[in-house]
């Protein structure tokens, strides 16, 4: 592809104006309105993609680099006060209250888990934010979908900032109508995959991700436990930490549900969730627990395949 | 072959091949229309293949289940000593059994009759064993989960099974059925050499026996108790069996051994013979040969 000064005057007036109106930058507007295509597609992919009448028109991304909100309701900076207060409605909490009466100022008398909505909202708009801003750019070339799509989130240097970064290729289906509301559909799949997609009467609607943060606030039976003490008599044996056992479980349910919240009368295909906890000490731990897949929509009813031939492959 | 077609499911070769293009163009019109009212979304982390092979069985996917457990392993238990760890063993069976039946629970809650494709992730710390099994629950698209029968009488309601959607599908067909995840475990002290052993083994190729030992009384240990719960199960066998095995990183001087797999019992009057078809495939990507040799050097 032509490569275009940063400072370059974008070609024509339509492209400026649609670079203004939906937030694409000047030099990715100039790129988009060559006529060369590039595109992230395997070529078996790309020839699966041509058979099912999908044109590639481009490789569109979308980036965010979002700062993360440190001072929120429950951090370590108000640990003398309840993150409940701060939580809104609905959000996932629970206590653990301590057996063992006043020990002293330093024991744990109580223990929570609880949600961290900002944690949240901050990945929901850098995800958001980097998966919109590829849909204008698919959107400005004139895409009714996009494929292939892949996402990474990773922290800059040792900030507490994280880039987000969605890329796909756009593609075209030729004399077929606009998508609705212009908005193109977009999947994770590409290329066979896709083709069976739509063989099984099944649509792409749009990629879909949820991340939950829950915090674990340890009581003193679950810093005790996640010690290896025992915490009071007869307590010296195997015991389950139920704080913890119950975070990563809600992290892991909530996220599904958040994700079924996106998904209307639809499906989620090609799930894949990551889980992932990060001990503080003395039981205290953050998990965050990020799902995503592709929404389907089925727009037919499809027969059973056959019964599958059982093949041994020589060679 | 031999794989019994059931009643509903198209033969081999019955089904024609579908105009993609056309598939393509109805798919983008179902956008446009009206979005039906939300109902019990289907959410599975199934791929397209395994969803259409499990449909081809006449199953459909139906939720994402998991089942979590942390355990923990009391203060203390690593210090070098002799025979098994037995708090570490129990703490890793407790929570395994737990994080199984949480999810067996999950799935009847989601009116699953199994889960397949369990990704099962098991982390041995000092001071506890963490236990996630996450998976996609599954159910016949027309039959009702309840009251699954083998010729030897009930199944279990709800199965637990890592076995993939392939594989699931391929048991199927040989009739046998999954009854739940069979699993077992051993930690177990390495024992102590002598000094004068150790000096004299000192500049020599010898086995350590000591080692040796330990890994297999872990191994033993561990391998019955899997077996154990294979046959509370009910099961005849387990399939697909996965071994972890070696000594801590925390505790050099421990050996661990844990095996799981998926307990089944055949539920056909016997096993169906699967006669598959030897097929040489023209994608091969290996270059055994030298370009030189094209020009008879």
């Amino acid at each position: 592809m032509t490569a275009e000064p940063p400072d370059a005057p974008v070609p024509t007036a339509a492209g400026e104006a649609a670079a203004g109106e939906a937030d694409v930058p000047r030099e990715a507007a100039a790129r988009l309105a060559t006529r060369s295509s590039a595109s992230a597609l395997s070529i078996p992919d790309l020839a699966a993609c041509l058979e099912a009448g999908l044109e590639p028109v481009g490789l569109v991304q979308g980036f965010c680099a979002m700062q993360w909100a440190f001072y929120g309701a429950g951090s370590p900076y108000l640990r003398s006060a309840s993150p409940l207060s701060g939580l809104p409605r609905g959000a996932y909490s629970e206590q653990w209250a301590c057996p063992h009466g006043f020990v002293s100022a330093e024991h744990r008398m109580w223990g929570q888990n609880y949600e961290q909505p900002w944690v949240e909202a901050a990945w929901a708009q850098g995800f958001g934010s980097a998966f919109q801003r590829m849909l204008e750019e698919a959107g400005d070339a004139g895409a009714h979908g996009v494929i292939g799509v892949v996402d990474t989130a990773r922290h800059l240097a040792d900030m507490n900032v994280v880039e987000f970064h969605v890329l796909g290729t756009a593609v075209v289906v030729r004399d077929a109508p606009p998508p609705p509301g212009e908005r193109p559909w977009s999947t994770y799949l590409a290329g066979m995959r896709l083709t069976k997609l739509l063989e099984a009467g099944m649509m792409p609607v749009s990629v879909v991700a949820a991340m939950v943060s829950v915090r674990v606030w340890a009581s003193c039976v679950t810093e005790y436990l996640s010690e290896g003490q025992a915490y009071g008599w007869g307590t010296a044996g195997t015991a389950e930490i139920e704080q913890v056992s119950r975070a990563r479980a809600a992290a892991r349910s909530l996220a599904r549900q958040r994700i079924r919240d996106q998904l209307g009368a639809d499906e989620l295909h090609g799930a894949r969730a990551g889980l992932d906890s990060r001990e503080l000490g003395q039981g205290d731990e953050v998990v965050e627990c990020t799902l995503r897949g592709t929404r389907v929509r089925r727009f037919k009813h499809v027969d059973p395949l056959p019964a599958p031939r059982p093949t041994v492959r020589l060679g | 072959m031999s794989v019994p077609t059931p009643p509903g499911v198209p033969a081999p070769g019955s089904v024609p091949a579908a105009d993609v293009r056309a598939e393509l163009r109805a798919g983008m019109a179902s956008l446009a229309a009206p979005e039906a009212p939300s109902g019990a979304a289907v959410t599975s982390d199934l791929s397209i293949d395994e969803t259409l092979l499990l449909h081809s069985i006449g199953w459909v996917p139906v939720d994402l289940v998991n089942g979590v457990s942390v355990y923990a392993v009391p203060g203390g238990v690593w210090v070098w000593s002799q025979g098994e760890i037995a708090p570490a063993t129990e703490a890793h069976q407790r929570a395994v059994g737990a994080a199984v039946a949480r999810l067996r629970r999950e799935c009847e809650h989601v009116g699953g009759a199994g889960v397949v494709g369990v990704e099962v992730t098991i982390e041995v710390h000092p001071h506890h064993v963490d236990v996630e099994l996450v998976g996609t629950a599954v159910r016949p698209a027309v039959a009702p989960p309840a009251g699954r029968r083998g010729h030897r009488g009930p199944l279990p309601e709800v199965f637990v099974s890592d076995l993939s959607a392939r594989d699931f599908v391929l048991l199927h067909g040989a009739g046998w059925a999954p009854l739940g995840l069979a699993y077992g475990t051993s930690f177990v002290n390495v024992p102590r050499r002598s000094a004068s052993t150790a000096l004299q083994q000192r500049t020599q190729n010898v086995e350590l026996a000591n080692f040796t030992n330990a890994l297999y009384s872990a191994r033993e240990s561990g391998m019955e108790r899997m077996q154990e719960t294979a046959l509370h199960l009910g099961a005849t066998g387990v399939v697909a069996v996965h071994v972890a095995e070696g000594p801590l990183s925390f505790a050099r001087h421990a050996v661990q051994f844990s095996a799981w797999g998926t307990a089944v019992t055949l539920v056909a009057d016997a096993h169906q013979r699967i006669a598959p078809e030897v097929v040489l495939s023209l994608d091969d990507r290996d270059i055994a040969f030298a370009a030189q040799s094209l020009r008879g050097r």
